[in-house]
């Protein structure tokens, strides 16, 4: 007993009786392929989806600098209560200006929650860019500080602050440390600033680890901060 | 069936070829779950190996950890420290009636050779007034000056800058202080004593006091973790630098031979003012020595002192003779200081039975909560719903810049109605803006009329991340009507000025939940009070004496069990008039009277009234527009008592008796001419407390040793006194926060995924083909 056209005549019954009410691809297909493709669909599904993700992260950190830059045009031109869209809870608060790369970004009050989503934040517990201290600037790696890695010692960063203040920093060095071991003081003498982001730029997972740019402000920007300098003036000062 | 009578010819073939076809199948299954499994738990394990902290040496502790009074230094890890060995330590207790007055006084060593910066930590009972402080740091003796903060500080860095010992002690929190010690020489001896007062603790009839004597982790058995760090740079792991360290630690552990080593000497002179029935210290093995009827004196059984519970003793009065109400009295400076207390009646039906209760829960989820805090108050909230009962009613309410009130009105806590709350509560996102005043609107006035019997009560559960307090407490003082509000800090950082202030108004209580861990206990105590209230409305008037200040002001709700104290300062030194405590008890008022001529004389209400007046300060700062002028009057408060506070510290100067140049140091250990009112007599010298066997001495000693070898190890010690400073303040140091975002993660997951699909397929559509022919020729063959 061969004869193939009889057997495909079975096979073909078969399928109907196990899959009645289908119709089209589905129809050629059995139970347990259905289930294999099912599930090949489902990863593709959910590989669409946290690139859809990671995506919209990226571009709601790009699109809501333009939001915020607006926000702090408008700020600097004496307007009260400039929140960058209604519902956002933070506040627009300084611009950081990296003169050599020529990258800036709108910086945020308080580092915690979301706002480091949108923008550098300056931590709640340290001082005001340019007050006797230290302020810490942090922002993520991948977007708002992705050019933190470029900054070499001797950079100016401008910092224009919200109540029209030009500040000017010099980087200094930069150094490698853990999240809770940054040994920043924010009371530390002279008026400094330290840009954070996290470490190693190029990796993929949250670490431990972060870097860290220490940069101090310009003397003739503030002469009262020379004094407050004393022994770290040896640093290499450019005229401009 | 059409199927079988059809195909009877050959069904073992078709069955086999199933098999087949369903093998494979499971299998691509199978290899399919082990993938997302493995790649799941990689992405899990990769989380965990980040967050976690590196194990550490087991002498690394930090100021907010201390237990019991500690000196700590900077170590070589920035941002911990490492506490000094601690060599002695003498507590006295003075209890008078009503007042407590401890002084403890601990020596410790700097085992480096170096100079160092130290800073001594010491928690205190909740309300205890801090108003001695005296050091004795190698040869040098200081005393410390209450001083105006600002001014206090001043004192101390010039001090420090020109090389001098010096101590400053400020209030960090109402119930912790540090004290910074400058410029401890390599090896020197540092004595510390200081003396506060405190209330006794009533509960129930029972009168108790608590000393803390955790002391700080080193002690605790944990096993000690060897792991190994990788240095990120190289990929290289170093060498452990004490690969025995285990082995040193060890038997410092045992609590009983620790004792030997740093002897603690405890002291309690109980003057109870009533016929004292028991005596109990439930942790601690005591000698107690009658002294009268009233008076016992109360000490540590030597040797042995358990390191990880508090020291707590509690009296009670002989049977019958408990007493419900008590008025002691002070008179300084031309004026009268009054300290009274009232048990409230135990309501027969109370006992047992609580009252209903109706909550609202107000959550935040603006975007500031993002992150851990949202996952607290989640979780804090779910339990809180969870504890409901079913006579209960209860609402929740979610804000950010848009509000949502998840039941229309209160709803009995029915099992469905909980869980329906909680699967809410649970599905809640942190994002947008913070407009907390039209929740608390919705909490405070839209929720209907209070039932009878039952009891109003909204929990606010917030960071506290808002701009417009005033509004927010003007809204609670005038809406609250009989409702209590509790707040609960959720977070690092959260407003606690908002929300002690808001509770203060809503005459409720503010928690703190800090971490994650902490949820648990933290809302467990909320819960106790949420549950039993006992006493409301309670008000304290005088009849014939003129006082201003009677504090707390307004008095808080009364807990089980809990007494009315207050305290009060009369003008001039007159004992006349009466004093009234009103109150009511569910529905019933309640009210009683007192003669203040009958009031017997107490020691240290002054300095309890004191402190109470700067914590209602504090309380009201709300309402007062000048902050300056509110620093001011608790300045004043402050120094008229000596007190430290948050606006005045105690400053160390110098009052060493000049010693004769011909007579040398012998050693730091030797006391020099002690000046007169100082007992420091009980912390010199190793003065065990029993006879030891010669040989267990020795080897306690040689641990002793190593283990101060072991911290001078560790520690972060200075050439000079100036840069010992510099490290001092490197400790001081700002927490940096999360800055890699999960995007590029995700992106390269996806992808991997995709391309995972993209392979599964290809090989799926390939294998169908390949069966089908495999399939057919198998047919083919048993045919």
């Amino acid at each position: 007993m061969s004869d193939k056209p009889g057997n495909d005549a079975n096979l073909k019954q078969d399928q109907e009786q196990d899959k009645e009410g289908r119709a089209g691809f589905l129809a050629r297909l059995n139970a347990l392929e259905t289930v294999v493709l099912a599930g090949i669909l489902l990863i593709a599904l959910a590989g669409v989806m946290l690139v859809g993700k990671g995506f919209y992260m990226k571009a709601k950190a790009e699109v809501s600098q333009v939001l915020l830059k607006r926000s702090f045009a408008a700020q600097l031109a004496g307007e009260t209560d400039t929140r960058p869209w209604p519902w956002a809870d933070f506040t627009t608060e300084a611009e950081i200006t990296a003169l050599r790369i020529g990258e800036s970004a709108v910086v945020l009050s308080g580092a915690s929650g979301e706002a480091l989503a949108f923008g550098p934040a300056r931590l709640a517990n340290t001082p005001m860019p340019g007050e006797p201290g230290t302020s810490v600037i942090a922002a993520h790696r991948d977007t708002h500080f992705r050019w933190l890695k470029d900054v070499k010692p001797g950079d100016l960063l401008i910092v224009t602050r919200k109540d029209g203040t030009n500040l000017t920093f010099r980087a200094g060095t930069s150094r490698i440390a853990r999240w809770d071991e940054s040994g920043i003081n924010a009371d530390a003498p002279g008026r400094n600033l330290v840009l954070a982001t996290c470490w190693p730029f190029d990796a993929t997972e949250q670490g431990p680890l972060r870097y860290i740019v220490n940069a101090e402000l310009v003397a003739d920007a503030c002469p009262s901060t020379l004094a407050a300098r004393g022994g770290l003036a040896e640093l290499p000062v450019k005229s401009f | 069936m059409l199927l079988d009578t059809e195909n009877a010819a050959k069904p073992q073939s078709r069955v086999n070829t199933r098999h087949i076809e369903y093998l494979l199948v499971a299998l691509l299954a199978a290899v399919t779950l082990v993938l997302l499994f493995a790649m799941g738990f990689f992405a899990h394990a990769a989380a965990e190996t980040t967050e976690g902290k590196p194990q550490q040496f087991a002498g690394y502790v930090h100021p907010n950890d201390m237990g019991t009074g500690a000196l700590l230094f900077p170590s070589r890890e920035p941002g911990s420290f490492v506490e000094a060995p601690r060599l002695a330590t003498d507590v006295v207790i003075d209890v008078n009636g009503p007042v407590i007055r401890t002084r403890v006084t601990q020596r410790f060593q700097n085992p480096s050779k170096g100079w160092v910066e130290g800073t001594y930590v010491f928690p205190l009972p909740e309300n205890s007034a801090v108003d001695t402080l005296r050091m004795q740091i190698g040869e040098r003796f200081i005393e410390g000056e209450i001083k105006a903060r600002e001014e206090a500080r001043k004192v101390y860095e010039e001090a420090k800058a020109e090389g001098k010992k010096t101590a400053l002690l400020e209030q960090q929190r109402p119930n912790i202080f540090t004290n910074q010690v400058a410029n401890i020489g390599p090896g020197e001896t540092i004595v510390v004593q200081i003396e506060y007062q405190s209330g006794v603790h009533q509960s129930g009839g029972e009168f108790s006091l608590r000393f803390p004597m955790v002391v700080a982790p080193r002690y605790n058995p944990d096993p000690i973790v060897q792991t190994v760090d990788l240095d990120p740079t190289s990929g290289y792991a170093v060498n452990d630098p004490a690969p025995d360290r285990d082995k040193i630690t060890a038997p410092v552990l045992d609590p009983a031979r620790n004792a030997k080593i740093n002897p603690v000497t405890l002291t309690v002179n109980l003057n109870a003012g009533f016929p004292l029935g028991s005596v109990i210290s439930p942790f601690h093995d005591t000698d107690i020595q009658t002294i009268n009827d009233t008076a016992r004196k109360i000490s540590l059984t030597g040797g042995s002192v358990p390191a990880d519970k508090d020291f707590e003793l509690s009296w009670s009065a002989v049977a019958g003779k408990t007493p419900n109400a008590g008025l002691f009295r002070e008179t300084q400076n031309g004026k009268t200081y009054l300290l009274g207390f009232v048990t409230p009646p135990a309501e027969d039906a109370a006992a047992g039975a609580y009252p209903k209760r109706e909550v609202v829960f107000v959550i935040d989820n603006s975007g500031s909560m993002a992150g851990k805090s949202i996952e607290q108050a989640r979780e804090s909230l779910a339990l809180a719903i969870s504890k409901l009962r079913p006579v209960d009613r209860f609402n929740v309410i979610r804000f950010d810049d848009t509000m949502e009130v998840h039941f229309p009105a209160l709803v009995a806590a029915a099992p469905d109605k909980r869980e329906d709350a909680i699967a809410f509560v649970r599905g809640l996102t942190a994002d947008g803006g913070t407009e907390m005043l039209p929740a608390l609107e919705a909490a405070l006035r839209t929720q209907g009329p209070v039932e009878p019997g039952a009891l109003r009560q909204v929990v606010f559960l917030t960071d506290g991340a808002i701009g417009n307090e005033a509004q927010l407490f003007a809204e609670i003082s005038k809406n609250r009507g009989d409702a209590r509000v509790f707040t609960v800090g959720i977070g690092s950082a959260p407003n606690t000025h908002f929300m002690t202030k808001a509770a203060e108004i809503g005459r409720g209580t503010f928690t703190l939940i800090g971490s994650e861990d902490q949820v648990a206990a933290r809302m467990g105590e909320l819960f106790d009070k949420l549950e039993n209230p006992v006493m409301t409305d309670i008000a304290a008037s005088f009849d014939g004496a003129n006082a201003e200040d009677i504090t707390p002001n307004p008095m808080p709700d009364l807990y089980r069990g809990e007494p009315v104290v207050l305290t009060a300062e009369l003008d001039g030194t007159s004992a006349a008039g009466k004093l009234q405590i009103t109150g009511k008890t569910g529905s019933q008022p309640w009210r009683i009277e007192m003669d203040i001529a009958k009031a017997s004389e107490g020691k240290g209400i002054a300095k309890l009234w004191a402190r109470r007046k700067i914590d209602d300060l504090e309380a009201n700062a709300y309402a007062v527009n000048d902050a300056a002028a509110l620093d001011k009057e608790i300045e004043t408060v402050a120094l008229a008592n000596h007190l430290v506070s948050r606006v005045t510290s105690l400053v160390a100067v110098d009052v060493t008796p000049s010693r004769p140049a011909s007579e040398p140091v012998v050693s730091t250990d030797m006391p020099l001419n002690l000046p007169d009112g100082w007992d420091f007599g009980k912390v010199f010298g190793e003065a065990p407390q029993e006879v030891i066997p010669e040989g267990q001495r020795k080897a306690a000693l040689e641990q002793s040793e190593q283990q101060a070898m072991l911290v001078a190890d560790s520690m972060a010690a200075a050439p000079t006194a100036r840069a010992a400073s510099m490290i001092a303040d490197a400790g001081k140091q700002v927490d940096l926060p999360q800055t890699a975002t999960l995007a590029d993660r995700h992106i390269l997951i996806g992808l991997m995924l995709l391309a995972f699909a993209v392979m599964a397929a290809t090989t799926f559509s390939l294998w169908r083909w390949q069966l089908r022919g495999l399939v057919s020729e198998a047919r083919d063959r048993v045919r």
